[in-house]
């Protein structure tokens, strides 16, 4: 099997590695370091530790473009197929193409750069590994390419790699997607089209809810656990760390689910029975049904250039 | 560890949302309304959870709980994962919307298993409470990183790699859950035992 693999030898690519994985910890080093410093000029303190602030997924819902004009049903369920369409995609062009479609989207729903940039940032980490092991660890296939980079033993498998950057480009082109279908209408209008769309009651009641409480619980938690800081917790790799974020995490559990009862006992009180009163209710032009088509053909393009194509192996 | 989108091939993508949507009606009619909150909690929790870093030696890790969420929520557990991960996906962009029925079959069905089991191990006292807790959030999240090796297999033997280098990295993790769920369950315990019932 691995004599049919095309190997090529690059003197001294280890070392050139070496050399380049050194500069770019180097350069982290350094900017960590200028972060710290910039952060205690500025008067924040460990905040690595403990930033725990989560996005509004809804921030820019009130802006006005194709996106936001379209019935949120047909938004949702078009984009949703179109998803899974860019999830089948086995090609690398293809991919790239999608990613491409991706940004043309956000930017005509006139989404800010930083939205994006959070969602590309928060993948980093499970994409990232795939970069740096697939290569090392694909089995070798006939035709495929490996480079010794001397005098590392290990072989760098070409193919790992460019699998690795397919799904990279699946992964960044669904994910900038997001931002055009959750950001362009309010979340209880969003659930509301989720509720047209036959998803139970009871889960987009629960989404509503959980939504909420995040928010309210995250206050509490930082509430907390600036207590147990100006009481002088600091964490470490021990087990009293651990002893205190358990029983943190327990007391988290316990003040929230008395504040939930509490709220749930005076909503049932005033009535509630399992769901919110609405009033908004959907329309959906022929624009937005052709729109919506549009979308799901695009996909089913990509999808069908990407099967037939076969002259284009990437 | 959340799988993100575009990695696993579209039969198990299919095939893993059926599953999850089949398991979501199965738990919405176990759940009663009068838990409700209860459901909500453990949910946003478990996001809030997912923010919480520990310092391990030089790096930090995150907690991910599906151990706990079990523990606390017995059969009601999938619908809090499957909203949990929902949420982490539409809000963090952790794992992908169309990696969403794997990411819940991966952290539910152990959580689930780990509820049932925490339901038979957790007898009266307090010493049988602690070692069922820490059982059960050390065996729901190795179950979990289990299933994601198999999960990310299902792609081919290139995944092969990746799925056992995440296994590997996850055994440190697995033992740091399993002690926080140990102190947790102890707390509740002694504080608000009706919520281990």
């Amino acid at each position: 099997m691995i004599d049919t693999a095309e190997t090529i030898y690059i003197p001294f690519g280890g070392m050139i590695l070496a050399a380049g994985l050194l500069l770019a910890i180097v350069a982290i080093i350094i900017r960590r370091l200028l972060k710290a410093a910039r952060d205690r000029k500025a008067g924040h303190h460990h905040r690595h530790e403990h930033d725990w602030s989560v996005p509004v997924l809804d921030d820019c819902s009130d802006l006005d473009s194709v996106f936001h004009k379209w019935d949120p049903r047909l938004k949702i369920f078009s984009i949703l197929v179109y998803c899974f369409l860019v999830a089948a995609l086995t090609k690398i062009i293809w991919a790239f193409c999608a990613l491409i479609i991706s940004l043309a989207a956000v930017k005509l729903a006139k989404i800010p750069f930083r939205n994006t940039k959070r969602r590309l940032m928060a993948m980093f980490g499970f994409l990232g590994m795939f970069l740096v092991i697939m290569p090392l660890t694909v089995p070798t296939q006939p035709g495929d390419l490996l480079l010794f980079f001397q005098p590392i033993p290990v072989p760098f498998n070409v193919r790992g790699l460019l699998v690795a950057i397919r799904i990279i480009l699946k992964a960044f082109a669904i994910a900038l997607i997001m931002e055009p279908l959750l950001n362009t209408a309010p979340l209880p209008v969003t659930i509301q089209a989720l509720r047209h769309l036959r998803v139970p009651d009871m889960i987009c009641q629960m989404i509503l809810l959980s939504h909420r409480y995040i928010f309210v619980f995250l206050n509490e938690a930082n509430r907390m656990y600036t207590g147990m800081r100006v009481r002088g917790f600091r964490q470490k790799t021990n087990l009293a760390t651990l002893h205190t974020m358990g029983n943190f995490l327990g007391m988290l559990f316990v003040s929230s689910f008395n504040r939930t009862q509490r709220v749930y006992e005076a909503m049932l009180s005033r009535g509630y029975n399992g769901t919110f009163p609405v009033y908004t209710d959907f329309f959906a032009r022929p624009k937005d049904w052709l729109f919506g088509i549009a979308w799901i053909l695009l996909g089913t393009g990509l999808l069908l250039l990407d099967r037939t194509g076969a002259f284009i192996i990437w | 560890m959340h799988i993100s989108d575009g990695v696993l091939p579209v039969s198990i993508t299919i095939g893993t949302f059926a599953a999850t949507i089949a398991l979501t009606a199965v738990g919405v009619r176990k759940t009663k309304d009068e838990s409700l909150p209860k459901v909500a909690v453990v949910t946003s929790a478990f996001f809030v959870a997912s923010l919480i870093h520990l310092p391990l030696g030089p790096t930090s890790v995150h907690l991910s709980l599906p151990g706990l969420v079990g523990v606390l929520l017995g059969p009601s557990a999938y619908i809090s994962i499957v909203l949990g991960l929902a949420l982490q996906s539409l809000l963090f962009q952790f794992g992908g919307i169309t990696a969403l029925g794997a990411n819940s079959i991966m952290m539910g069905i152990p959580a689930l298993m780990v509820g049932w089991l925490f339901k038979q191990l957790k007898g009266t006292t307090l010493k049988s409470h602690a070692i069922a807790g820490a059982l059960c959030g050390f065996l729901g999240t190795i179950l979990s990183v289990g299933f994601l090796a198999a999960l990310l297999y299902t792609g081919g033997e290139d995944f092969l790699g990746v799925g056992k280098i995440a296994f590997v990295a996850s055994l440190p993790v697995s033992i740091i859950e399993a002690i926080i769920a140990n102190f947790t369950v102890i707390f509740l315990f002694k504080v608000k035992p009706e919520l281990l019932k």
